[in-house]
């Protein structure tokens, strides 16, 4: 019993990181655009797929990469497509918030069938950081590629945390998803602001994506559960803010690594909608979320 | 028993696809021991109905094949379905008609596989349909195809309900499906835990632990094969059903350690358990990795898990066509792969679907010959009953099916050797390097079973 409870500690904190990189991406577009982007998990399905292309010599014969250049490279390059996708087609329609939405949706299955049709519908796997830690004492295995994820996803959002509250460039991000308005009259370049925070959310995602792939496995589905996790963090958290999702992120995996571990797998994802329904009724506006003002 | 039109399928040894093979004395000689087609088809019968039916004009017979395309098991069905039309024109054709196949893409949906099966009995006008992945698929299908009177063969689900509840249970109405393979999870089953005493034989193995896909199809073996080891004297201290969109497994392993479990029999279609066994081998558990998983029947899964699959076992029907079940197998899966081995598409091998579709298209052609039609509008019941006398041998097995009034009815039979054993539905296991052996039952083993080499 005392190994289960060490054991969900563990894993909790290891996997709710990744979510809360994952979640962040998703509400600082949000926050800042007023885009539900339900592309975010084909951006994150394009980490797991960017990275598995540069390092195995099974898909580009060519190209293999050491993973120390290629998890950089893979970043860089799914925040590049973020960004495309922003400036190609998201800036043209934002104003409209329904189409935005649906033709976020269709860019999330195009990606998917795009997948399909290169990569087949076979799962890959690959080692991001071969080994294991035996932790005997609380008779688990931790899996090295569980504490890079960890380790990079808080790295991660230390950078992001210094960013936000450090550089200009940032602190205009913050300032636009506080008021678009007071942000202009400021004279933040709101359009740019935009374009950079899809940058930022891409290269989030795409950290996550090579984790999740290199813990599970780069599949065409693989971003249905994180992208529905992601919904649940943010609107727990507060749509909005950073540090709400970080802690949205922490109760939702802990709730579902012990619902797993005590209640069974089968059921692990239940708490969290429970959680989802609740906040909604109580307290609508999430933990650290401000309520909607009419401009 | 004897199958008087099952012979000419000895030939298919030799699998050349060259349409130069086609012979007019072969097309001749099959349609003279056809005689009773002519005659049946010129007197009335299909041909009062269909006046091109018969009078010895060159009609087609269409095929309709339904999988789930999106699934290397669907396309692997297809291309295996495509080689037997191909075999069974290059002899001739049934009863002198060329065979002609229609694949349509389920995409794995009930709803979808409704639409095209619809098509297919509607604007095809098929003479018979084999394929269908799922049990739900089949299943959401049967009604509209049984409304057609067409013969149904379903190559890929296991699910018994499919005979239970559907044939056996209202026998005039769904007497047009037959199952071709693999023999129902009942059975599957009962293979598993002959499988377990063979393991407990071997390695002194007698702790198991059962963790399955949280999906119907498992129920048999979360509650019947518990049973049966039970009744084995073996230990079963954990079953454990897993979400179907599962994707982390470090504390199922765990689970599955601190049981003491010698080995963990998993039942995965749905799941993906590819990372489970990288973790598996990573952490080096004591414990080996058996039962049944769909994923390791790809044959690229070895190159896709990086390795981790080596000691992993799954059943699967034709074995991957690495051992002879029948004189068939072997030339059939060579056949395949010097056509699709280097394609850019997966599988490089039939796997099971593959194996049992190709089965299915020869099954429907002996039948149809020895029915003397395929007009199955008037003449349903000629054609269930030629399909009740199959006995074929195959490249999955030899085909059998129950007959009406059993339990099982019009379902494959399990094949058992002397001491009750079922031999047709292998165990394979990967090995280093990405070599496949099939490690049970005796008779078709091409190497013994290897524990992990980290277990003590």
């Amino acid at each position: 019993m005392l190994g289960d409870i060490a054991s969900v500690i563990v894993d909790g904190a290891l996997i709710s990181a990744v979510y809360a990189l994952i979640a962040i991406g998703f509400t600082m577009v949000f926050g800042v655009g007023g885009v539900l982007n339900l592309a975010h998990g084909a951006l994150i399905m394009a980490g797991a797929y960017t990275y598995l292309s540069l390092v195995s010599d099974s898909i580009l014969a060519s190209v293999t990469l050491h993973p120390i250049v290629a998890f950089p490279l893979t970043i860089v390059i799914v925040g590049l497509i973020s960004y495309g996708l922003y400036v190609v087609l998201v800036r043209t329609i934002e104003e409209n918030v329904v189409i935005t939405f649906l033709a976020t949706i269709v860019v999330a299955i195009a990606f998917t069938e795009l997948v399909t049709l290169v990569f087949h519908a076979q799962p890959y796997q690959y080692s991001v950081v071969p080994g294991v830690l035996q932790v005997q004492a609380l008779g688990t295995r931790i899996l090295y590629v569980e504490l890079a994820a960890f380790v990079a996803s808080w790295g991660a959002m230390g950078l992001l945390w210094y960013y936000v509250t450090k550089t200009d460039s940032g602190r205009s991000i913050r300032a636009t998803s506080m008021s678009e308005r007071g942000a202009m009259l400021t004279g933040v370049d709101v359009s740019g602001v935009r374009a950079r925070t899809w940058l930022v959310a891409g290269g989030l995602a795409g950290i996550a994506g090579v984790f999740l792939g290199g813990i599970g496995a780069a599949e065409p589905t693989m971003w249905l559960e994180p992208l529905a996790l992601a919904f649940i963090i943010v609107v727990v958290g507060g749509i909005g803010s950073i540090k709400g999702s970080v802690a949205a992120a922490y109760i939702v995996g802990y709730l579902q690594t012990a619902t797993g571990q005590f209640l069974g797998q089968s059921v692990r994802g239940i708490m969290s909608l429970v959680v989802l329904v609740v906040v909604l009724l109580v307290l609508p506006q999430g933990l650290y979320g401000t309520e909607f003002v009419h401009e | 028993m004897a199958d008087p039109t099952s012979t000419p399928s000895d030939r298919s040894t030799a699998y050349t696809n060259g349409i130069g093979r086609r012979s007019f004395i072969r097309a001749a000689g099959a349609s003279a021991a056809l005689g009773l087609f002519a005659g049946c088809s010129g007197d009335g019968g299909g041909g009062g109905e269909n006046p091109d039916r018969g009078g010895g004009i060159s009609e087609t017979v269409t095929i309709g094949h339904l999988a789930p395309l999106n699934n290397p098991l669907g396309i692997g069905s297809k291309r295996s379905a495509e080689m037997a039309v191909a075999e069974i024109n290059d002899d001739g054709g049934i009863a002198d008609q060329t065979v002609e196949l229609v694949t349509k893409d389920t995409r794995a949906s009930p709803s979808e596989a409704r639409t095209v099966a619809g098509e297919l009995v509607r604007q095809e006008e098929v003479d018979a349909i084999v394929g269908t992945f799922s049990s739900e698929v089949t299943q959401s299908i049967m009604d509209l195809v049984s409304e057609f009177n067409t013969p149904f063969l379903v190559t890929g689900s296991a699910a018994p309900s499919t005979v239970t509840e559907f044939v056996a249970s209202d026998y005039e109405r769904y007497k047009n499906t037959f199952r071709v393979g693999p023999v129902n999870s009942h059975f599957q089953a009962e293979v598993i835990s002959q499988y377990a005493s063979h393991l407990s034989d071997r390695h002194g193995w007698n702790t198991f632990a059962v963790v399955a896909d949280d999906a119907e199809w498992t129920t048999v073996f979360r509650n019947r094969l518990v049973d049966l080891l039970r009744e084995a004297d073996l230990d079963v201290p954990m079953v454990n059903g897993l979400a179907t969109d599962t994707t982390s497994f470090g504390s199922v392993l765990d689970d599955v350690d601190e049981v003491g479990a010698d080995a963990m029999f998993r039942f995965f279609a749905h799941i993906n358990g590819g990372p489970m066994a990288a973790r598996w081998a990573e952490g080096e558990y004591e414990f080996g990795i058996e039962g049944v998983h769909v994923a390791s029947m790809l044959p690229a899964y070895y190159q896709l898990t990086e390795g981790a699959a080596a000691y992993e076992t799954t059943t699967q029907s034709g074995a991957a066509g690495v051992t002879d079940i029948t004189s068939k197998t072997v030339p059939f899966t060579e056949s395949y792969m010097e056509k699709y081995g280097d394609a850019d598409d997966p599988p490089s091998k039939p796997m099971y679907m593959g194996f049992v579709t190709y089965d299915a298209i020869h099954v429907f052609k002996n039948a149809a010959e020895r029915a003397g039609t395929v007009d199955q509008e008037n003449n349903l019941d000629t054609i269930v009953d030629a399909l009740l006398q199959t006995d074929f041998t195959g490249a999955a097995g030899q085909v059998q099916f129950y007959g009406a009034d059993e339990t099982y009815a019009h379902d494959l039979r399990e094949k058992r050797d002397s001491d009750g054993i079922i031999t047709n539905y292998p165990l394979t296991q990967w090995r280093e390097g990405g070599s496949l052996e099939c490690v049970y039952p005796e008779g078709l083993r091409t190497a013994e079973h290897a524990a992990p080499p980290w277990m003590g």
